[in-house]
């Protein structure tokens, strides 16, 4: 099967369900492997609303699509390169600083995104956002109050910290290198990045954080179906059973 | 767990002007921490929209030694349930 995009809407839309997807995947990693069981119930629940947010985004694609595919093969039928999730979410939980870094500067990046999609002129996506503005807001709460914890807790703790950052903030450029469909689709992409960089300085001021200068990897666009080399061990796990038995049904 | 974390016992009131319940205890080292466990633990199913989280330690109970002392001197004293009244005719839903 060969997954085709057509409508630019839909191309705009894949980079957003994509992101929700991959970070989804990457938190339910943790599902009974957290450091302890309530923050697994914590994690476990921010996954399964990010999974909500994307089967919803991939169904109002197939809609826009003509309904040539569902979002179980947007899922589990498509390879690497067909995916354009921001590449900061592929990256794996290194330790729980990365997790929550991780989840911190997608937060942060995704309340924007959101307010801006709210007045979009696509009715059910509106309707989406308001419900998915009121998730975000929680997840935000969760991953910036364990920045405070981490940044301020202890020399390990702020030390774990800012190695997850200085390696993250390598991911983020590229989110900022905005392109005619974003511009678009968005109603201010240059108040995505401006609300992003003054969001992450406070907090990092305010928890003993440097923010370094850090050299961008020379990796091309995410926009084009780039990643970073873990996005293949994540789809070969997420994707195996379908792959594996194409005749599965969900009972 | 390591040194830091408490016990917060966890009390959900389903909707304003019901009474909280106990609904169980989440282990957290801050308060912020203890109410977004409870969140997660407690209210996934729209069982509120209300939540108290409080202290193991805040909580005064009576001694499980004290026990006797505290409760049987009520198990022989039936006249103070109101069970000895003659209802009066007419009353049908008492």
């Amino acid at each position: 099967m060969k997954i085709t995009i057509e409508n630019n809407e839909a191309k705009f839309l894949f980079r957003i369900a994509d992101t929700s997807l991959i970070l989804a995947q990457r938190m339910a990693e943790l599902c009974s492997n957290a450091p302890f069981l309530e923050e697994d119930i914590a994690i476990s629940n921010c996954s399964l609303d990010l999974f909500g947010r994307a089967e919803e985004l991939y169904k109002i694609i197939a809609t826009i699509e003509g309904n040539k595919f569902t979002p179980d093969d947007y899922v589990f039928r498509r390879n690497e390169r067909e995916f354009f999730n921001i590449k900061l979410v592929e990256q794996p939980n290194e330790d729980f600083a990365w997790t929550i870094t991780r989840q911190f500067m997608h937060d942060v990046w995704a309340k924007e995104v959101f307010t801006q999609l709210s007045s979009s002129k696509n009715e059910e996506l509106v309707g989406l956002c308001s419900k998915v503005l009121k998730e975000i807001e929680y997840s935000l709460l969760h991953s910036r109050d364990w920045m405070y914890r981490l940044g301020l807790g202890t020399e390990e703790s702020n030390k774990r910290t800012q190695d997850a950052i200085d390696h993250l903030l390598k991911y983020v450029e590229e989110i900022f290198n905005f392109d005619d469909l974003d511009k678009e689709y968005f109603s201010d992409c240059a108040n995505i990045e401006r609300v992003w960089q003054e969001e992450i300085n406070r907090v990092f001021s305010e928890i003993n954080i440097e923010r370094k200068e850090i050299q961008p990897l020379s990796m091309r666009d995410f926009r084009d179906g780039f990643h970073s080399e873990h996005i293949g061990h994540l789809l070969s796990i997420m994707q195996y059973l379908p792959r594996a038995y194409p005749d599965a049904k969900w009972s | 767990m390591e040194k830091g974390d408490k016990v917060w016992e966890v009390f959900v009131q389903k909707k304003s002007g019901l009474p909280f319940k106990h609904v169980g205890s989440v282990r957290a080292y801050d308060k912020k921490m203890a109410i977004q466990n409870a969140r997660d633990l407690y209210t996934r199913r729209s069982e509120g929209r209300a939540l108290w989280v409080v202290p193991v330690e805040a909580i005064v109970s009576v001694p499980l030694d004290n026990a006797d002392a505290f409760f049987d001197p009520a198990d022989d004293k039936a006249y103070r349930h109101a069970t000895f009244y003659v209802t009066p005719e007419g009353v049908n839903h008492l």
